[in-house]
């Protein structure tokens, strides 16, 4: 199978693979790690084992807060792009009108805008609008970063869609939307799907818009990590962070079983 | 060289988009609209609106308004301190980018040769972490980094006598690049991988059959035919790593500051608005430059395969 590598060409790959590989989990174990050692301070090596840390965690009022609220936002995140992305998608594959490349050009280009500029904007417009309720401000932001991503996986599976069996279904006499619910959808559910979790996790994960639009009264997890980190010494911030760390690898394995890494991603 | 794969892509094409009765257009035209008028209000206006108040003046009640002026360029450009961290951050996205490219192909080329298996595991090793926030993960990186016995690395390096006494990485530019390098690599892996899984294997082959050795055929077929991938992953990347503020404001404290992180002090510590957003429009430009110039390569290529 192997056998277009060989000698020292495969030698080099292998090594520099495996290393990267240690590279990339390194961080991540050792932060897990890190969340049971029984000592007062965040040490290396790990000492003993315990779970206080995690009960810690689970008792504080502050990341329990941020952690509800992160949820929300990432919910109404997630509904909030569906409901404007996926109707865009649909446009931008099935319409044929002008301009249509320059539209799906600016429906994606908060992709390549530095996120952070993308916040800074919208909290000064905000501002001048008078906009106080930070949870507002926040599903707003995280709705303009998240919808490319809809788009991208909806107008990849939509494109993959046989419109040979909406017209059979309009033939046999169902309207525009029974067609949709019933024929297209289905086509294009895990699409969907996959567009909705990544938006999902997109909002969990955020920073350079929330940073902005936050304030000390509405904080999401990110925030709150972030102040923890430069406060805290003890190991409750890797307990907090292996709890963040177990719930995207729940989204990256939900996001495998529904598409396909790699298709998700190369979308 | 590339008809045959041109071909082969031609005819995979799946032939549902003829024929098609049910093709609306104006109303499913319309169906865009909500998302465009979101975006252009809260997206579109606000950079535009940003873009001006970098050309306005602040008085001394924080309202931004006329006279216009270019001088808070001026200042960034003047100014040693700012030029230096608009020069950092140059710097540290393309040592980062380059490193990115380096170091990916090996894995790209592994992930996609490979036995199903072994691709499997790498995608998800390669992805995972992707979801993972970002403070997480540098914050991992600090506790590697930690200067003094007590960081991971130093205990390594201590505990196999390679070095006498700890070495001071973190708040350095190399923290920041190595954090960088983690969080973004898989922004190159994955172009990467897409392109160099489109050359067609006979190639390769063929090259390998008429008596180039293996690092022949890398530099002649394989790495000129994954340009595309290379072109995409790099420009990501540096773009990336150009607006970033998280791992610079973790690992590389008040010795590797960001344009990212100076935007953040001039906003919430300064109030100078208009400066802010100077240096907010001057990220962008750079990031559009690369992005921009991206585009031509990968636009001047396609010009070239169908010629």
């Amino acid at each position: 199978m192997d056998e277009r590598f060989s000698g020292l060409g495969a030698f080099i790959l292998y090594a520099i693979t495996t290393a990267m590989m240690i590279f990339i989990m390194a961080p991540l174990l050792l932060v897990m790690a890190a969340s049971v050692s029984d000592s007062y301070f965040v040490t290396f090596p790990p000492q003993g084992f315990t779970l206080k840390w995690y009960a810690k965690v689970l008792g504080d009022r502050d990341f329990l807060e941020a952690m509800r609220l992160s949820i929300l936002l990432a919910l109404g995140t997630t509904a909030g792009s569906l409901l404007l992305g996926v109707p865009a998608a649909f446009a931008l594959v099935r319409g044929n009108f002008f301009g249509l490349a320059a539209i799906k050009g600016f429906l994606l280009s908060p992709l390549i805008f530095p996120s952070l500029v993308t916040g800074l904007a919208l909290l000064q417009v905000l501002t001048k609008l008078g906009s106080q309720d930070a949870r507002l401000n926040l599903l707003i932001g995280h709705i303009v970063v998240t919808s490319p991503y809809v788009i991208r996986t909806v107008v990849t599976s939509l494109q993959l869609v046989d419109e040979n069996l909406e017209d059979a279904a309009r033939t046999l006499g169902a309207n525009r939307l029974r067609t949709f619910w019933r024929v297209t959808l289905p086509q294009i559910a895990s699409g969907v799907a996959a567009g909705g979790l990544f938006a999902f996790m997109v909002s969990f994960d955020n920073y350079p818009v929330t940073m902005w639009l936050a304030n000390s009264e509405y904080s999401p997890v990110p925030l709150v990590l972030m102040r923890q980190l430069v406060n805290v010494f003890d190991p409750s911030v890797p307990a907090m962070s292996t709890i963040i760390i177990l719930m995207a690898m729940v989204g990256v394995l939900l996001l495998e079983k529904l598409v396909g890494l790699r298709r998700a991603l190369a979308a | 060289m590339t008809t045959s794969d041109d071909a082969v892509a031609v005819i995979a094409q799946p032939e549902i988009r003829q024929g098609s009765r049910w093709r609306l257009s104006l109303p499913a035209g319309l169906l865009a609209v909500p998302l465009l008028f979101f975006l252009a209000y809260f997206f579109f206006y606000p950079a535009i609106a940003l873009l001006f108040s970098s050309i306005q003046t602040q008085n001394s009640q924080g309202i931004i308004g006329r006279p216009f002026t270019l001088s808070h360029y001026a200042r960034l450009i003047n100014v040693d301190l700012y030029a230096r961290v608009f020069w950092n951050t140059l710097r540290i996205s393309v040592i980062t980018s380059a490193l990115a490219t380096v170091l990916a192909y090996p894995v790209a080329l592994v992930m996609v040769k490979s036995r199903p298996l072994v691709t499997r595991v790498i995608t998800l090793i390669v992805i995972a972490p992707l979801v993972v926030s970002v403070v997480v993960r540098g914050y991992g990186w600090q506790l590697i980094l930690a200067n003094g016995p007590k960081g991971m690395l130093n205990w390594i390096l201590m505990t196999l006598h390679i070095t006498g006494g700890p070495v001071s990485i973190l708040y350095t530019e190399v923290a920041v690049i190595i954090g960088s390098l983690h969080v973004f690599f898989p922004m190159m892996v994955l172009p990467l991988a897409s392109a160099l899984g489109k050359i067609d294997p006979n190639l390769e082959d063929a090259a390998r059959m008429l008596g180039a050795p293996w690092w022949k055929v890398f530099l002649r077929v394989t790495l000129p035919l994954s340009m595309p991938g290379f072109v995409a992953g790099f420009t990501l990347v540096f773009s990336l790593t150009a607006g970033s503020f998280v791992i610079p404001a973790i690992l590389g404290g008040a010795s590797a500051i960001m344009l990212g992180n100076l935007i953040e002090q001039q906003i919430f510590v300064v109030y100078d608005w208009p400066f802010g957003a100077a240096i907010a429009v001057i990220l962008v430009g750079v990031v559009f430059a690369v992005n921009g110039f991206s585009m031509w390569l990968l636009e001047g290529r396609r010009l070239r395969r169908a010629s």
